[in-house]
């Protein structure tokens, strides 16, 4: 029973840290690796709502307006020139990250943060003890989910960016404004990995690298998922028993590389990943 | 300046640069290697400790950038290897001691354990089909998965706080300084002679067109895991030499972050030349040494904004700048000099044998539901030049494809000579004598006409790994078509300079060049003038009228094809519906019926 909400929260939280990362995959065919510092300005959003003595979750409407504020700016002055370009637009990308990170360690110091915790204690469920911020944290995955999938099949955005996603070319032939569909996606994009980041406050310490840790991972599901949402909650569940299961019967450490190396032999074998199933 | 002088001594001074270009290498290197031997000499304590530890990073940002600048292939993955290198020494040196018996261990598993994992590593990133991105995901995934594996080591690998303490080679820093100084100048040297080499095209081609090169016969997939493991070599001795001049090893020298900074160093000193990267690798690692002591974070945040700024900017990095600077100059300026073209007689296996050059069996394909071809019979045997018309969406395009690249999933068989091709990759097709010409024509942008003549040739000839042949050695049929388009006088001209026509051109002299018992053509005339679509179907007959070559070309100019062909094959919706000469298919209701948009379901 523990391992099966330990399985179903892992999931919960790698898919709300991926969420963002897919979709700027998808639209604009890049990994974004600022992807880690959008989490960490996350995260240091909910250090400045706690020294501002606010309630922590207006955290998060805080940082997806900052994520989604910087990513419009981050879209215009370094993705958009390297349209043509996208493996340059990735090692941009990382530069960014870079940049994020030391101006954070500039402003804020090189010592881990502490937050206030969104939500404390335990809820007995099904006979065991267990966090009641990783239950919150599988609500939220699932609002985030629901509410991702309403946008792209129900909104008009949401249909541009299918367009986008599935030929550019034509879909600019048809008058879709593709460079402001970017625009947009990346906004979003890094509004959800702000997001992301005050929801790891409780569960991983905040400090100006943390975003780095969960940088691959997030990387390795989105390509295993391949713009498809779907395929990326099975992928986060898949793998997100593989590194429980692991870490709990082998060993930590093999644990923590299951994600990067399950998902490599994945896209090995089948380049398209989950995408196809 | 050369232009004017007359012809017979343009000649005669052609060798004699060369000779020159050629030892300038080897002049550059032997001075670097006098002043950094007595570099130690003048600097302090301080300056030789940073500088030796630069020119090691130097070594690794030259893999770096022979993998990425030249071979497009982007890795974060060097920082593993020198990894596995320097923990590999410092494991063995703990165990046995600097000993003679000890130091080779050492060094041998410096070579061979990055060698090994560059091989496995090669074989998971590249693939028939496989992406860049992927790729250079698998380079990100070696060096976290490295850096876990040492943690878990315990005792072995001394956890997160990596070995200190063992024996090392026996020298001062002065010692080591001059060790990293040879040992930098050594791999540039290699490096900068096998990039001017002609097996240093075929790594610029594997980045430019990597169809191409498949389709010329080359192992693009054997080239790129090779070049993965020689260069995890070199990192991996890079390792041993770190480890002995530093007395220690820690989880971040195989990190991924020191793998993307190596990559961050190549950028700024820019990607594709030799120089820039060895530079600006030592410039960024001595500065960061000596202002991130003061200025930590501003250090790197200074580093980041240059790097996001030159990737924008000036993608060829600082070197970049500096070339266009000395282009700019008259000595810069100079052409090389073209290589002498000589006509190559005719392999004497490939005569004409009895069995059909190209049989198709109930070839079928289907992309989903939707039917592409179904029920395709096909014999074509040497001497005969077959056109495959219909209208668009016919299958024609389709059909070339499946019988270039046995890895496309068909159902049927065909058999080139005899031999079937259902699983084979593009290039060992190739190796069964097909060559293939693209709709779009498919040349390597970046280099010379040459060049890419020259790759052509590569699977018959081999390329030189240390020199440029003065000769070009092509079939007669190469030389022809390079006569008649007059690109035989533009041997130097890089191809992205090329007309739409003489990239055409082009494409089909390396086509011929690789003497392919079976051409395939897709629409050779398309975009072409009256002038150049004559020169093309003049070279298509004389090529097949020796009896020992035949011609598959889909075509829309029926006027053309009514010129060339001897054979015409209609296709309409997936099917072949009409197989006969010229004046049978011409004159056939059918035709005009499936042309005029009459034949519909």
């Amino acid at each position: 029973m523990l391992l099966t909400l330990d399985i179903l929260t892992t999931a919960a939280i790698l898919f709300i840290v991926s969420i963002g990362l897919l979709a700027i995959f998808g639209v604009l065919k890049i990994i974004n690796f600022a992807h880690g510092a959008w989490l960490t300005v996350g995260a240091y959003c909910a250090v400045v709502t706690a020294k501002l003595g606010l309630n922590p979750w207006l955290a998060l409407p805080l940082a997806f307006a900052v994520g989604a504020a910087l990513g419009g700016l981050a879209e215009h002055f370094i993705i958009r020139p390297l349209y043509r370009r996208p493996l340059d637009a990735i090692l941009a990308t990382w530069g960014l990250g870079i940049v994020v990170g030391q101006l954070i360690t500039l402003a804020f110091g090189r010592d881990v943060q502490l937050t206030p915790n969104l939500l404390a204690g335990t809820v007995e469920i099904l006979g065991v003890d267990y966090s009641a911020y990783r239950l919150v944290a599988l609500g939220i995955a699932l609002a985030i989910g629901t509410l991702f999938a309403l946008t792209i099949e129900r909104t008009r955005l949401g249909l541009s960016a299918r367009a986008v996603i599935m030929n550019e070319t034509l879909a600019r032939s048809l008058g879709i404004d593709t460079g402001r569909v970017r625009l947009v996606v990346f906004m979003i994009g890094a509004g959800f990995a702000a997001l992301a980041g005050v929801l790891l406050t409780p569960l991983t310490s905040v400090d100006p690298n943390m975003g780095v840790a969960w940088l691959i991972g997030a990387f390795m599901l989105v390509m295993v998922a391949d713009a498809s949402y779907l395929a990326l909650a099975a992928a986060c569940l898949v793998f997100g028993a593989a590194q429980v299961l692991i870490s709990t019967f082998v060993s930590p450490i093999l644990g923590s590389i299951a994600i990067a190396v399950l998902a490599a032999l994945v896209l090995r074998i089948s380049p398209k990943g989950f995408s196809r199933a | 300046m050369l232009e004017t002088l007359p012809v017979t001594e343009r000649a005669a001074a052609a060798p004699r640069r060369r000779r020159l270009s050629r030892a300038a290498p080897v002049v550059v290197a032997i001075l670097a290697a006098l002043a950094l031997w007595i570099a130690p000499l003048v600097l302090d304590t301080f300056a030789v400790n940073v500088l030796t530890r630069s020119m090691i990073y130097a070594v690794l940002a030259v893999t770096v950038d022979l993998l990425w600048g030249f071979a497009g292939i982007l890795t974060f993955g060097q920082a593993a290897f020198f990894g596995v290198g320097a923990y590999a020494t410092a494991m063995i040196l703990t165990a046995y001691g600097a000993t003679p018996l000890g130091i080779a261990a050492a060094v041998a598993a410096a070579l061979v354990a990055p060698a090994l994992l560059g091989l496995a590593v090669g074989w998971l990133s590249f693939y028939h089909r496989s992406t860049p991105l992927y790729a250079s995901v698998i380079s990100l995934v070696v060096p976290i998965v490295v850096v876990q594996l040492i943690y878990a080591g315990g005792e072995w690998t001394g956890s997160s706080s990596g070995l200190v303490g063992f024996d090392v080679l026996p020298f001062e820093s002065e010692g080591y300084f001059r060790l990293a100084a040879l040992f930098l100048i050594v791999v540039t040297l290699a490096a900068w002679i096998l990039v001017r080499a002609d097996a240093g095209r075929a790594l610029v081609a594997l980045r430019d067109n990597e169809a191409r090169c498949a389709y010329l016969g080359l192992n693009p997939r054997r080239l790129q895991i090779r070049l993965t493991a020689a260069l995890a070599a070199v990192a991996g001795i890079a390792g041993f030499l770190f480890a002995n001049a530093s007395g220690v090893v820690a989880p971040e020298n195989a990190g991924f972050l020191f793998g993307t900074e190596l990559v961050i160093w190549v950028a700024l000193g820019g990607r594709g030349t030799l120089l820039g990267p060895v530079l600006g690798t030592i410039a960024i690692d001595y500065l960061a040494a000596n202002l991130s002591g003061d200025l930590p974070f501003l250090w790197q945040l200074l580093l980041g904004t240059a790097f996001v700024a030159i990737i924008i900017l000036l993608p060829g990095g600082l070197a970049d700048l500096v070339g266009r600077l000395w282009r700019a100059l008259p000595a810069g300026r100079r052409e090389p000099a073209p290589p002498r073209l000589v006509a190559r007689a005719a392999d004497p296996d490939a005569a004409a044998s009895a069995t059909p050059i190209l049989t198709v069996e109930n070839l079928a394909k289907a992309y989903g539901a939707l039917t592409v071809l179904e029920g395709i019979d096909l014999e074509i045997r040497a001497g005969e030049l077959v056109s495959l018309v219909g209208p668009n969406g016919a299958g024609k395009t389709t059909l070339m494809r499946c019988l270039s690249d046995g890895t496309e999933p068909f159902t049927g068989a065909i058999a080139i000579g005899g031999t079937p091709i259902t699983g084979l990759t593009p290039n060992r097709i190739v190796g069964l004598g097909v060559g293939r010409k693209f709709q779009v024509a498919s040349v390597f942008e970046s280099l010379s006409v040459a060049d890419c003549l020259r790759l052509a040739r590569a699977s018959h000839d081999g390329l030189s790994p240390v020199g440029q042949a003065e000769t070009l050695g092509l079939p007669q049929a190469a030389l022809d078509v390079l006569r008649m388009t007059g690109l035989d006088r533009l041997l130097t001209r890089p191809t992205r300079l090329l007309s739409h026509g003489q990239k055409q051109a082009l494409e089909l002299a390396m086509v011929v060049a690789l003497e392919p018992r079976l051409i395939l053509l897709d629409e050779p005339t398309a975009g072409l003038t009256k002038a150049e679509r004559t020169t093309i179907g003049t070279v298509l007959k004389a090529l097949t009228a020796g009896g020992r070559i035949a011609a598959v070309l889909v075509e829309h100019d029926l006027d053309f094809v009514r010129e060339i062909s001897s054979r015409i094959v209609v296709l309409h919706q997936g099917r072949l519906v009409l197989d006969g000469t010229v004046e049978d298919v011409v004159g056939s209701e059918l035709v005009r019926t499936i042309y005029s948009g009459g034949a519909h379901g």
